[in-house]
């Protein structure tokens, strides 16, 4: 599973958002997703991918921003 | 401050029947148990118990994806009920003028919490071999969570307070609520309880104090029977109910229909033993309960007893009721109907208060089920009700809820002709 795929299945199972909403530009406060389902988002993607989160990291604004930070991340822990 | 009258304006439960308020009175009514065998899944040993769930419960249909995923089991069951009850008091969920809501408050009773969620966090841990939990485990679990969300969902400012009592957590919760109506704290409250006892650490633990009636598919349904010469103890269940508690002039003022009156609440508590009960803690609260009311023996027309169906329990009831109603006990109408729904702990004390309620609404008495001809010699002396009775005139009635830890509580209801 990739990136985005993380997100859209997230999203579908806590939040009931449409695959279809879940695109690079959208910003995901406006599909639900709030500071306490922004840790849990990023839980998932720490556990799913065994990588390292910094307390540090900027909040991600849109999908686009979180998928290239976590693909990043994740090139970075293959490396 | 001159004490205002507190009417009760919203009633929702989440039944383990299924249906609306009318569908859970009436099964009340008729005898009929809610009480089935649970068989769970639970490693190494399953869970084999009579037990009171609410199968058709859907969080997700009942309270929307986003907001049934913030949430344990325990806070989904009374978010549910407060729901319920605040679409039944005829307000609305979203206001525009907020500021009206500031003092307006929630009192809730949980024995448990969120032990759900604790256990599945265990799980993970110890079962699973993980290192790590979710980070919303904290919000799940905390005590408070349910009235936190029923605050956040009605825009209540006022106070929003859980209560831990064991079996008494919600009518304690609901006397903690009447009293900030009636003194002009708070023009609404919102209040009752939930819980989920069918935690696989909670039940195993319950099995061992040996207070749990035992039953297999055939006979669980008629497994709790209170006062009862064969009774052998009694049947968790999880369930959430709630009650809307309002000023009597602001709910008169909005036309809002009122279901009954609160009028009284006592407390007391043992203090001797932890689970042992004792008559004169329970005479306290009874006679507390009526002077708060300002109501006599006389004036009351029906109990719904504690009644639990343990072996102690129910004669040391009876007893109470005797002390506090002398003469007036033989003929007094007294019935446990934890037989059909079973004991919700922390939700018992509200969801009996339902039941009391009704019982004075409609004019009818609640039976106990599994009784009849089967009345143990110890706990005869007040008018036990074996089949209900409908159309009897009932002018007041007690609910009561005796906790482990000695913590009693009791409740005065009175029929709004």
């Amino acid at each position: 599973m990739d990136s985005i795929a993380l997100i859209r299945d997230f999203l579908k199972d806590r939040l009931g958002v449409e695959a279809e909403k879940i695109v690079p530009e959208a910003a995901l406060a406006d599909l639900g997703v709030d500071s306490l389902m922004m840790l849990e988002l990023m839980f998932e993607f720490e556990d799913h991918f065994g990588i390292k989160l910094s307390p540090d990291l900027k909040p991600p604004r849109t999908v686009g921003e979180m998928v290239s930070q976590m693909d990043q991340l994740i090139s970075e822990k293959k490396d | 401050m001159q004490q205002r009258r507190v009417a009760i304006t919203g009633i929702g439960l989440v039944s383990p029947y299924g249906g609306d308020l009318a569908d859970f009175f009436s099964h009340l009514m008729a005898g009929e148990s809610a009480i089935r065998h649970l068989l769970t899944e639970d490693l190494p040993r399953p869970l084999s118990i009579p037990f009171v769930s609410c199968p058709t419960f859907d969080p997700e249909s009942a309270l929307g994806k986003p907001l049934a995923s913030m949430m344990d089991r325990f806070a989904q069951l009374g978010m549910a009920a407060a729901f319920a009850a605040w679409d039944d008091c005829g307000l609305p969920r979203i206001t525009d003028d907020s500021a009206v809501r500031d003092g307006w408050g929630v009192a809730w009773g949980t024995a448990l919490g969120g032990t759900l969620a604790y256990e599945k966090g265990y799980r993970e841990l110890w079962q699973k071999g993980r290192e790590r939990l979710s980070p919303l485990s904290v919000l799940l679990g905390m005590n408070n969570a349910a009235n936190a969300h029923i605050s956040i969902q009605l825009g209540l400012g006022g106070v929003s307070m859980s209560h831990t009592v064991a079996c008494a957590s919600s009518a304690i919760a609901i006397g903690e609520a009447f009293r900030r109506v009636r003194s002009g704290e708070a023009t609404v409250m919102v209040t009752g309880g939930s819980d989920v006892p069918q935690a696989y650490g909670v039940a195993r633990a319950w099995e061992a104090l040996r207070v749990m009636a035992p039953g297999d598919a055939d006979t669980s349904p008629a497994a709790c029977r209170p006062f009862a010469s064969n009774r052998r103890g009694l049947v968790l269940g999880e369930g959430g109910a709630a009650l809307v508690l309002e000023d009597w002039e602001h709910a008169v003022a909005r036309g809002a229909r009122i279901h009954g009156e609160i009028v009284g609440y006592g407390t007391s508590c043992d203090h001797t033993h932890l689970v042992r009960p004792e008559a004169a803690g329970q005479i306290r609260a009874l006679n507390a309960t009526l002077a708060d009311a300002g109501l006599t023996a006389d004036d009351i027309d029906y109990i719904n007893a504690h009644g639990t169906a343990t072996a102690e329990g129910d004669p040391v009831e009876v007893a109470a009721l005797k002390a506090v109603f002398g003469e007036r006990a033989a003929r007094l109408p007294v019935s446990a109907t934890k037989s059909m729904h079973g004991h919700l702990l922390g939700a018992a004390g509200a969801i009996e208060a339902i039941a009391t309620v009704l019982a004075l609404r409609e004019q009818a008495v609640l039976p106990t089920a599994n009784l009849a001809g089967q009345i143990d010699p110890a706990c005869v002396g007040v008018d036990h009700v074996t089949a209900g009775r409908r159309g009897v005139p009932l002018r007041a009635a007690l609910s009561n809820s005796f906790a482990f830890g000695g913590s009693n509580a009791v409740l005065a209801f009175r029929r709004v002709p």
